[in-house]
């Protein structure tokens, strides 16, 4: 009697376990598509918003996959560089991430590092590329843009972040990334070491902007880490003004 | 017809979710800093506690009390899982703002609560409406708590500008003892103003 209650019990257990797990299986398998292209939609409108374009259209809507698209298409290369030497790899495309470097959390964890080019008629005018570190409590993910001189930062989006709401979760605020246009990050032939200082700090100075009040950790987080990411790219962007002769080196 | 209305009525104040039995408050917490995020996630659980109580309710006289719990576990998570998925595929901005929230769903004490307190004594029928109504118990503070916040720590309802731009927005709201502060709040006015609970 027993063992035919056990055995009743097992199996119903195994009817319920099969059951949900064919479920969401199925539904994770219909939805994989549809939330992979939300992710690389969202990943390339961050990148838009570095280049300070728009990303909503006439009527005030976010951009659609299509709108988005086109523009990467007429306007945006993305290169890869190895990490090690600074030099472009010719021929390989984002295709050509190893797998496990694909959601790489920050630079530490990459050997190749993507780079954007946004383009006019052919000419470059600016750079972008992903910065990503540790805040106060969290990885905060962001993409800074320097101009084609490679001398100063043209615009910055911070697109993911779990810092504190109305501290350091201001910098998603245009206000404090509104501050980093026009910083220069390269004079007289160095790479120049950029803070994020205490709040208030004068906006007259090149090579720092003001910090976010009562959020003093996440502005040394962000200090950290957007040092270490610049002096890596760095290593490409020398090669370019050797060879286009530009900036101050 | 009588108890139908009262199921769903019941939970709405005199047997609150979270006011009365005070379960389900770390997401109540979390999620209600603005308008919109609580209301998605007021979506989710009221979705996921309809399915629930029917689904362990059709089991009831099937399930072999021994795993009644680890059966009841497995098909909550089974369904929060799902909720998550299509949140990230049809609502990715909102999915991405409630985070972890939507999982967290599993260990939400209502839908375990109304399950074993409820659906697994009750008729399909009857466990669905009760799922509804403890749903739209807990979205009804949700969405009170979120439109306080909202307002006094963004002057903005729904994401729409209701107060003057002008208005500088209050950081305590916004952060969890913010949060705790005004459940407090509702708690104190439902028990002693509305309904006078006795203590023992």
């Amino acid at each position: 009697m027993k063992i035919k209650e056990d055995l009743r019990t097992i199996r119903f257990a195994v009817i319920i376990c099969v059951i949900c797990s064919l479920l969401i299986s199925t539904t994770v398998a219909v939805l994989k598509q549809r939330q992979d292209d939300n992710v690389e939609l969202d990943r390339r409108i961050n990148v838009l918003k570095a280049f300070g374009q728009p990303i909503v259209d006439a009527e005030g809507s976010p951009l659609s996959k299509e709108a988005v698209d086109l523009v990467f298409a007429a306007h945006i290369e993305e290169i890869l560089i190895d990490k090690e030497t600074g030099s472009l790899l010719e021929g390989l495309t984002s295709e050509d991430i190893p797998r496990n470097e694909r959601n790489a959390k920050s630079s530490k964890d990459r050997t190749m590092l993507p780079l954007y080019r946004w383009t006019e008629n052919g000419e470059i005018v600016q750079y972008s590329f992903p910065v990503s570190g540790l805040g106060l409590w969290s990885m905060i993910y962001g993409y800074l843009a320097v101009d084609s001189t490679l001398t100063e930062f043209s615009g910055i989006t911070f697109y993911k972040h779990g810092e504190t709401p109305g501290m350091g979760a201001e910098v998603e605020k245009a206000w404090f990334q509104d501050q980093f246009k026009g910083k220069v990050f390269f004079t007289a032939g160095d790479l120049q070491r950029f803070e994020v200082k205490r709040e208030g700090a004068d906006s007259d100075e090149l090579h720092a902007v003001s910090g976010i009040s009562a959020a003093t950790m996440t502005g040394n987080g962000l200090t950290v880490f957007l040092n270490r990411d610049l002096a890596l790219y760095e290593r490409y962007f020398s090669k370019i003004r050797k060879t286009k002769g530009i900036g101050d080196g | 017809m009588a108890k139908l209305k009262e199921t769903v009525l019941d939970p709405l104040s005199d047997n609150n979710p979270i006011t009365v039995q005070v379960l389900g408050i770390c997401s109540a917490l979390a999620v209600t800093i603005k308008v919109e995020t609580s209301f998605v996630m007021s979506l989710a659980l009221t979705s996921v506690l309809i399915c629930s109580n029917l689904i362990i309710s059709l089991l009831r006289n099937v399930m072999p009390s021994k795993i009644r719990m680890i059966v009841e576990m497995t098909v909550i998570a089974s369904l929060v899982i799902l909720a998550d998925n299509i949140l990230k595929a049809y609502m990715y901005d909102v999915s991405r703002q409630l985070s972890v929230f939507v999982g967290l769903i599993i260990t939400n004490c209502i839908v375990m609560g109304r399950a074993e307190a409820f659906a697994l004594q009750n008729p399909p029928r009857l466990s669905l409406v009760d799922g509804f109504g403890n749903g739209l118990g807990y979205s009804a503070i949700l969405i009170v708590v979120a439109s306080l916040r909202e307002v006094i720590g963004f002057g903005t309802w729904y994401n729409y500008q209701v107060l003057p731009l002008a208005y500088e927005g209050n950081g305590l709201v916004i952060l969890a003892p913010g949060a705790f502060i005004i459940i407090g709040l509702i708690i104190w006015i439902q028990r002693s103003v509305i309904h006078k609970v006795e203590e023992d």
